[in-house]
């Protein structure tokens, strides 16, 4: 019985009155003494029946009503006795006995009618009690018979009898005790008039910054609050197969207002200097891409700790150069801005100040934040004409500035300078984070919404009026001659994108340059729009007053000029399939803007995405999602720690007997992926297996030297010289080949270096000539497309001892990002394992065109005899406790901590080895499992071993290249999957 | 709600010697009851009657006896009941008889007889009192037990609020 339910029935039956036995050895221990002493006197002495009395009175009393002492203990101790009663029935209750056992043992020879009446009281007193109290939980007028109820009676006392009325008071009393205090000050009236609307709504984004699509998401969203943000999750409505469609058909629309902008400013020499130290050439292009750094493209890359590069990552971000200004010097001052998601800013941040030595915000810098404080004001004339807050500007007095909506970050301190400055090269970092809003729009659609949605901004050169600097910026540029032709330019490229054909022209020969320049980039700009806009009852209002309703409203030369910035999204770059599926526009705006371009965007047929659906684009993209898929960065760390506390708590919200067992799935880690102990244990595996091969290696060598003529004759002579011979051979080969034995060597030399500090750190490989090589590796040399991929396998190497032990060497604990699609039935999930097919598994799937795939057998779970005996000490711990109250030995007290952290079907915290604890060898984890519904089979993305998917590829078959196998945690049945590496 | 409906028996253990009253327990009784079933209705009878059968209150010094019985059959048991001559306990056997006073079907309203009962009796003792001492005694008691309900009620309304504030 549950102790919840025990409690339950302790308090039902704590004014019932317990039985009353009379002590079983000595006849009436009680009575007797007196009456012996007595020597058969009939009457009781006075004395003695003072003393009897309190003592029968007592003895009920304790054990109905032990004393008006607090509750909990009180009821314990009622339920104790009552479980006491229950063990020794038939015994008696000991209470009884008392200490008086001793004093008589002989039976009364009378009775007196004094005595009987003592124990009618005390009857009566006892049945009075259990009677008078109600023992169930329902209400006084539920308990009354049918024909006695009356209407509204649960809140009219005087509707009940009388006799129930002092209960029936109390208990209403309770329950309005009970009732949450619901403090609504105001009435609906003035809640939602505006201006308390506004406060209201800006004391709630207090502690996570609202988008300024927020209002619009909440009703239409499941929102999160992450990352110090509100955030929609996914729309309430069903759209699961609809975003995809918009995504891949249609049009996606998503906020990503989130993303966290810095800036940096200074001589471009200088920041390209610095900024090398964080990137790799190795890992792709850099900062100092030609195409990016013109300004004319967005570049993406992988951030690493200075110096650090192939451990330590920070994080994956993107970044756009502001394009020169004419073709000025080449070390002019440059902008660049580097866009991340929010979990990696601190550190990307903090990083950045340590590089360029920024670490005290200068004093110059902080009227500039100043400015770019989120409480800007409107003139206050002007709103007060119509905000018409009259009881507000009574109240409080000299607080009768109006209240402004938020724009921008709402948690920032006004105080806090978010600009720092470097003291010997002058360059400003500032944190531009909800400075500049971020659409994105995803789709073959997306230039039809844009050119629908946008115009080009008219030319002006007259001021509109003389007094507000409303678009004065505009105005003096189109003054400018070169500032106009270059808007001309833009908008005749911005019109293009309405015609297909001419779409495709575009991306033949790319944007020019000088198109790539907006304004945006100006701080007092984007300050300027953000303040001048127009309050959105002020464009109602003069909507309103339109001659024919619905028509366009022309605001002639008031209308403001927004800067923005298009910057396009490339889609899938890598594999071959569904080339640059989920392309896209990215829409950068000024502050403050956000609905006035939300809604158009909406009214051109979109579909909005929230989190949910950014995280399947990214899935159909193939590309690692941010933070789930670095699981070597901080970010990636603490999100696969929330992960798993997260899946744990929802396992164990199950009830015990419905939860999958995972021992005996053979699953040791069902809610995360033991990265470290993977790679670790492979690194292990091969060691040991290097040993055995160099053995077998020595002879191999001996036998070949006889034998001269080989059939492969490349192959042959790199396996028959020794390492140091190697690299003169690969210079035979072909330039590629060569790059990467270069390249190996440096990191050879790297992980030399870095070998001294034996990092257990596990990496993730970024290296795209190694990701090359291995993609052609893993691809399979027969079966169909085959044709199509010898083309690129003429550089190729072939896989050798030789070229593998060098990777083997520098990269020791590496993962590599794979992608999995199923070759059959089967959905992949979150931590499906990968594992290596035997050969008879290859056999039966040749032989059979039915097989899915091998199952796992049956684990015995070792864990469960441990628990039973753990469940049973502390039953008799529990027992032991009602027994001697807490006397308990302080030794098996810690054995049970100790044991604590046993759950029936996990496996307790130290893993052995992962690799090889099921019946196939473990290769790697999914991180990202769906059914596809581009591809119409299930696929996977996820991380395997280097080391360990290495040995596979060489000693797998030629045709049956990358085959692995995937298995659900929750299932024994092995699937199979084919792996690619798509670069 | 659908409940197993029961009906109550409440006795009074009639018994000569006042010994007797040392083996009223649950287990003497029960047994003594099930004997009795036994030699009249023989097995199945029995069988009926220890469907949720027992001993739901005992008091020794009055010799009280509340018994629980399925409602189906509580005649048998009622039946049975008068054929107990003796209660046995711990190897003494003490003859006694059964005396029914109520059949009821809530134990509340076997309480609520059962306050009735004894203030009868009570009443009945003061009135057949012989002398002074015991008369007194006897009007102390019977006015103890009703200012202790006084006393009670008082008593109740504080557990009650402590209880409130619990499960607040």
């Amino acid at each position: 019985m549950s102790n919840a339910r025990e409690k339950k029935r302790a308090k039902k039956m704590r004014n019932q009155p317990a039985n009353v036995t009379l002590g079983p050895p000595a006849g009436e221990p009680r009575l007797s003494p007196a009456q012996h002493c007595n020597g058969g006197s009939r009457p009781l002495q006075p004395q003695q029946q003072a003393d009897l009395c309190p003592e029968t009175s007592e003895q009920y009393q304790q054990q109905k009503l032990p004393h008006p002492s607090p509750g909990p203990s009180n009821r314990k101790e009622q339920y104790f006795t009552k479980g006491q009663s229950k063990g020794e029935r038939g015994r008696g209750r000991g209470g009884w006995q008392g200490g008086r056992r001793g004093i008589s043992q002989e039976m009364p020879k009378f009775i007196t009618a004094s005595t009987f009446a003592q124990a009618r009281a005390a009857e009566i007193s006892a049945m009075l009690k259990a009677v008078a109290q109600k023992s169930s939980n329902s209400l006084v007028f539920q308990t009354l018979p049918r024909h006695m109820r009356r209407r509204a009676m649960s809140h009219n006392i005087k509707r009940l009898p009388r006799r129930l009325r002092e209960t029936a008071r109390k208990e209403a009393e309770k329950a309005v005790h009970q009732k949450k205090e619901h403090s609504k000050s105001k009435c609906r009236k003035a809640r939602r008039r505006h201006i308390n609307l506004v406060l209201e709504f800006n004391r709630r984004q207090k502690k996570n910054i609202w988008l300024e699509t927020h209002i619009w998401h909440a009703k239409r969203f499941h929102m999160v609050k992450k990352w110090g943000y509100c955030l929609g999750d996914k729309p309430t409505v069903k759209s699961y197969r609809a975003c995809y469609r918009a995504m891949a058909k249609h049009c996606l629309l998503q906020d990503l207002s989130y993303y966290c902008c810095l800036e940096l400013k200074g001589k471009e020499e200088e920041l390209l200097k610095v900024l090398a130290r964080m990137c790799s050439k190795d890992a792709g292009p850099t900062f100092a891409a030609v195409p990016c750094l013109s300004g004319r493209h967005q570049g993406s890359l992988v951030l690493y700790q200075a110096d650090r590069y192939p451990e330590d990552l920070l994080g994956p971000i993107t970044f756009i150069w502001k394009p020169k200004v004419g073709c000025g010097l080449g070390s002019e001052n440059r902008q660049l801005w580097i866009w991340m998601h929010p979990t990696l800013k601190q550190d990307i941040l903090t990083e950045l100040k340590a590089v360029f030595k920024c670490s005290e915000p200068v004093a110059t810098c902080i009227p500039e934040t100043v400015t770019v404080l989120p409480h800007e004001e409107e003139p206050t004339d002007e709103t007060r004409s119509i905000g018409k807050k009259r009881k507000r500007e009574d109240k409080e007095g000299e607080k009768a500035v109006p209240v402004k909506k938020i724009i921008g970050d709402g948690t920032r301190d006004p105080l806090k300078s978010y600009c720092w400055t470097s003291q010997n090269t002058g360059i400003v970092i500032s944190d531009l984070t909800m400075e500049i809003l971020r659409y994105r729009l995803v789709g073959p659609f997306s230039h039809c919404v844009l050119t629908e949605a946008l115009s080009a901004a008219l030319v002006q050169t007259e001021m509109a009026d003389a007094e507000t600097e409303l678009n004065s910026w505009w105005v003096e540029n189109c003054r400018k001659s070169e500032g106009l032709s270059l808007h001309l330019h833009q908008k005749d490229i911005f019109e293009l994108l309405q015609d297909d054909e001419k779409v495709a022209q575009l991306t033949l020969e790319g944007v020019p340059v000088e198109c790539a320049h907006s304004f945006i980039w100006d701080q007092t700009i984007c300050k300027n729009v953000t303040e001048s806009k127009l309050p959105e009852q002020d464009l109602n209002r003069m909507r309103s007053e339109l001659l024919v309703p619905g028509s366009r409203l022309d605001l002639g030369p008031r209308e403001t000029k927004i800067p923005i910035l298009l910057v396009q999204q490339p889609g899938k770059v890598a594999g071959e399939d569904r080339p640059g599926w989920g392309s896209g526009w990215d829409i950068y705006l000024p502050k403050g803007w956000g609905m006035a371009f939300w809604i158009p965007f909406i009214y051109q047929g979109v579909r909005v995405g929230g989190l949910q659906e950014a995280l399947k684009h990214s899935e159909y993209k193939r590309i690692p999602h941010i933070p789930d898929d670095y699981p070597d960065c901080p970010a990636g760390i603490q999100f696969a720690k929330e992960l798993e506390s997260n899946l744990f708590e929802k396992f164990k919200r199950r009830p015990p007997a419905k939860r999958a067992n995972y021992v005996k799935l053979g699953t040791l880690t069902p809610f995360l992926c033991p990265w470290e102990q993977l790679t670790q244990n492979w690194e292990e595996r091969n060691k040991t297996q290097a040993k055995s091969t160099r053995m077998s290696e020595i002879k191999r060598c001996v036998t070949e030297k006889q034998a001269p003529n080989d059939p492969q004759p490349r192959v042959g002579t790199e396996s028959s010289h020794e390492t140091s011979q190697m690299e003169e051979n690969m210079e035979t080969t072909c330039s590629q080949g060569n790059v990467i034995t270069e390249i190996l060597n440096e990191v050879q030399d790297l992980g030399k270096k870095d070998g001294v500090v034996a990092s257990n750190r596990f990496i993730v490989l970024r290296s795209t000539e190694l990701l090359k090589q291995l993609s052609a590796w893993c691809r399979p040399t027969s079966g169909r497309g085959w044709r199509g991929r010898t083309a690129s396998r003429q550089g190729q190497k072939e896989m050798t001892e030789d070229v593998l032990l060098p990777i083997f060497k520098c990269y020791p604990r590496a993962l590599v990002w794979v992608t999995f699609s199923l070759l059959r039935k089967g959905t992949p999930e979150l931590h499906t394992m990968v594992c290596i097919p035997t050969k008879e598994d290859f056999l039966h799937l040749s032989e059979d065109k039915l097989f899915c795939g091998p199952e796992e057998p049956k684990h015995s779970d070792i864990f469960k005899h441990k628990i039973v005996k753990l469940k049973e000490r502390k039953k008799k711990k529990d027992r032991g406790k009602t027994l001697e109250s807490s006397a308990s030995s302080s030794l098996e007290a810690n054995a049970v901590e100790e044991q604590k952290n046993l759950v029936l079907g996990l496996w307790c915290d130290p893993l052995s080895d992962v690799t090889s604890h099921c019946s196939r060898i473990l290769l790697g984890f999914v991180t990202r499992g769906d059914f596809s519904l581009a591809d119409g089979c299930g696929e996977a993305l996820g991380f395997v071993s280097l080391t360990g998917l290495l040995h596979m590829l060489s000693s797998q078959p030629e045709d049956k290249k990358g085959f692995v196998l995937l298995r659900t945690p929750g299932s024994r049945q092995y699937r199979f999957a084919r792996l690619t590496i798509e670069v | 709600m659908v409940r197993f409906k029961h009906r109550y028996l409440l006795c009074e253990v009639v018994a000569e010697d006042p010994r007797c009253r040392r083996c009223i327990d649950e287990r003497a009784v029960t047994t003594a009851a099930k004997g009795a079933l036994a030699r009249a209705y023989g097995d199945y009878g029995l069988a009926c009657c220890s469907i949720a059968f027992t001993v739901k209150y005992l008091n020794a010094y009055t010799g009280v006896v509340l018994l629980r019985c399925r409602k189906d059959f509580y005649r048998l048991l009622w039946s049975a009941l008068p054929l107990v001559t003796h209660l046995e306990s711990r190897g003494q056997r003490h003859p006694c008889f059964f005396h029914t006073l109520h059949v009821g079907g809530t134990i509340r309203s076997c309480q609520k007889f059962l306050i009735q009962y004894n203030r009868r009796q009570l009443v009945m003792l003061l009135n057949s009192c012989t002398n002074k001492e015991e008369r007194e005694s006897i009007q102390k008691s019977l006015l103890g037990c009703f200012l202790q309900e006084a006393e009670e009620e008082q008593f109740q309304s504080g557990e009650e609020e402590d209880d409130c504030a619990e499960t607040d």
